[in-house]
């Protein structure tokens, strides 16, 4: 006699362990995909100023970035090849970012539909706007060093206008809609390459930007930039605004540009520190009192670590099947010890000079309001994409239950709960990428010097010397030194 | 109970659609590779391209041709007008080949059969190297003599500029490129061209 039930009570009781056990594996391994330690080397090898091999810890890790991150992986290695003296390197992959963002601006619903179901990971990274503008300020810089001041001016005009287009798009005047430093760049490769009136609108620009965010940028009128202007607006003649800038500014020395002719000038620009990382910060919503029980009890078990964590959470939550998980991306700031260079200028004869860098950009400030602003879209965004998940894997546990039915169906409902639900919980994850080989903190500083060969010595304000180079300067010439200050 | 498990039929059959989006979405581009003649224009991006570059040097020079510089200079002197190409600067939002583009306009005038090159600043050091050499290792009879140069009569000079505005995905680019033949005795602006071009790119902001 053949019995027809036992043969699919024991197919259903196979088919439930390999469930669970795939459930599990899934689980383990979508919540084991933890951030990649790259950048850990990365600044390792900068402490050592080692910066090729910084640049191949970058490039090794290519595939790793994925085809979702091309933008981020240009950025990075954009400035370690920068960092390494290979300009034109730096540059081709600058370049391919900016194209890649510009072809970002078409969203695909696809990409959308399928980063709603799983995390904002799954979209392509486009950087935040002041990381998009410092891609043209980091090619400014390479065009200046390798002497190609056209070229240079060409990347001053794309961030004027994208500057241009990004402010006309926010309507929030106290939001990131404009940026200091890079118009202050501007002009200064404007200024460098003999167009002194288009060197003055951007260094007015600049002037006014810095006023307008001082509030949340925590970056001052550079004090350089006020004799920019007076020297400036001194040489086109403008009496009114030479007037209004002396008023302002009546302790601020400087020289005409009749004064300056005979001289090379030099550029000094210091990256310090490191640009803040993004964590992810769980929020672990109970829907029932048994739930909130198991959140309860498991962050006090496991609060100081629930990075490591993650594998565990989501089993634990995928069983009890009624904890909705939604993770948002927290900053954490790596501030710089070096509030301020000390840069000497040392000729083959004669009396050195010194020269002391000020800040022109702080861009954990800038990624601190970046996020904020970002904030409210995130976090609903992250909710309704918790509750849809939860949502679907619910149905799917009831579906499964019910299409099997009989003694089995709790079972294969469990097996699916876990898998679905475990999933959602192990799925959810903040969009933690950000443009990490950026420094804290950018320094400036601009001094005219005789024409010669100089011994550059740089003495950070808490210690010794750090670094020696030499640059040789012809008059009218500007110098490009760029220096890594990493504590 | 029936409506509860419709409802689990309904969701499933939800997870299955979302999965089958998810398993659509992995299929990728492939890459193709068709040739085409030089003379097809390929606007892709919507930057300065070889169209751009070729189209604007062709109608530049027919102009300059058709100018009475030419005529007034071959009249007089009896011989054809010897130029020389300056700086062309670029004052664009692109990073423009300035280069290929006067190569193309020395090509198109070269070949106009009607004025004479001559090689321009940053080619000359070469040749002149290469002079020096000849005078210590080549055959005394093959030698090239220096001093007899010829020296151009004018300098072509210009500037490749752009306006850009953009919103909502939506570019306006205008190029302006003029250029100007100065009569290297007199400082004089003898020809003064000027091309402009203006091209709308548009970008959709979603697509399936």
């Amino acid at each position: 006699v053949s019995r027809p039930t036992d043969h699919a009570s024991a197919r259903w009781g196979v088919c439930v362990s390999g469930q669970i056990s795939t459930a599990f594996i899934l689980i383990l391994l979508l919540a084991g995909c933890g951030p990649s330690n790259r950048y850990i080397l990365v600044d390792d090898k900068i402490l050592a100023s080692d910066y090729q091999q910084a640049d191949a810890v970058i490039q090794k890790a290519e595939d790793e970035y994925g085809s979702k991150s091309r933008v981020l992986y240009g950025m990075d290695r954009g400035m370690t090849l920068q960092l390494a003296g290979e300009y034109q390197q730096s540059n081709a992959v600058l370049e391919q970012a900016e194209e890649e963002i510009d072809r970002l601006y078409t969203r695909h619903i696809r990409t959308e539909s399928f980063a709603f179901v799983t995390n904002d990971n799954s979209l392509p990274f486009e950087g935040e706007p002041y990381e998009q503008i410092m891609i043209n300020v980091l090619k400014a810089l390479n065009y200046a060093s390798l002497n190609q001041w056209q070229d240079a001016l060409v990347e001053a005009r794309r961030i004027d206008h994208h500057l241009n287009v990004l402010a006309d798009r926010t309507k929030d005047k106290t939001a990131y809609r404009d940026d200091g430093f890079a118009r202050y760049l501007s002009g200064i490769l404007y200024e460098s390459a003999g167009d002194v009136n288009n060197a003055f609108i951007a260094y007015r620009k600049a002037y006014e930007t810095f006023e307008a965010m001082r509030s949340w940028s925590r970056t001052g009128v550079p004090v350089q930039l006020r004799a920019d202007l007076l020297r400036t607006t001194d040489a086109l003649h403008l009496t009114q605004e030479f007037r209004e800038y002396q008023q302002l500014f009546p302790e601020t020395a400087w020289k005409s540009i009749h004064e300056l002719q005979e001289l090379a000038q030099v550029l000094v620009i210091s990256y310090n520190g490191r640009a803040p990382r993004k964590e992810d910060q769980f929020l672990d919503l109970p829907i029932s009192l048994d739930a909130l029980q198991l959140v309860l009890i498991n962050q006090g078990f496991s609060q100081a670590t629930r990075q490591q964590h993650r594998a565990a959470d989501s089993v634990l939550y995928g069983l009890n099947g009624r904890v909705v998980r939604v993770a948002l991306p927290k900053l954490v700031s790596q501030k710089t010890q070096v509030p301020v260079d000390t840069v000497t200028l040392s000729p083959e004869q004669g009396a050195p000079v010194t020269v002391r860098t000020e800040l022109a950009q702080d861009v954990t400030a800038l990624a601190d309001k970046a996020l904020s602003e970002r904030m409210a879209g995130i976090a609903t965004k992250a909710v309704a994409r918790a509750a849809f998940k939860f949502s679907l894997a619910e149905g799917a546990t009831r579906g499964a239950e019910h299409a099997v039915g009989g003694e089995y169906g709790p079972w294969v409902g469990l097996a699916v709960g876990l898998l679905t639900k475990g999933f959602a919980v192990a799925s959810e994850e903040s969009d933690k990428r950000s443009w990490r080989t950026l420094p804290d903190e950018i320094h400036l500083a601009r001094t005219w010097v005789s024409p010669g060969i100089y011994r550059l010595q740089r003495a950070a304000a808490s210690g010794g010397a750090v670094s020696n180079k030499t640059i040789s300067v012809r008059a009218g010439e500007t110098a490009i030194v760029i220096q890594r200050v990493i504590q | 109970m029936g409506s509860s498990m419709r409802s689990g039929q309904c969701c499933s059959n939800v997870a299955v659609l979302v999965l089958v989006l998810i398993g659509l979405s992995g299929c990728g581009a492939e890459t193709k590779v068709t040739r085409v003649d030089e003379g097809v224009v390929t606007d892709l991006s919507g930057r300065w391209n070889d169209t751009d570059s070729r189209m604007v040097a062709e109608t530049m020079v027919k102009e300059a041709l058709e100018y009475p510089w030419l005529n007034n200079f071959s009249q007089s002197k009896r011989r054809q007008p010897v130029v020389v190409v300056g700086t062309v600067m670029n004052n664009s939002h692109e990073h423009i080949s300035v280069q290929t583009f006067v190569t193309d306009l020395e090509r198109e005038l070269t070949n106009s059969q009607k004025v004479t090159f001559v090689a321009a600043k940053n080619e000359r050091d070469e040749v002149r190297t290469e002079r020096k050499e000849q005078a210590m290792y080549a055959r005394e009879d093959t030698q090239k003599s220096p001093g007899k140069e010829i020296g151009a009569d004018y300098m072509m000079k210009g500037t490749i500029a752009t306006i850009l505005d953009e919103a909502d995905g939506t570019k306006a680019m205008f190029y302006q490129i003029d250029l100007q033949m100065v009569d290297l005795e007199s400082n004089a602006k003898v020809w003064y061209g000027q091309k402009k071009i203006k091209k709308v790119i548009e970008k959709k902001r979603t697509v399936f």
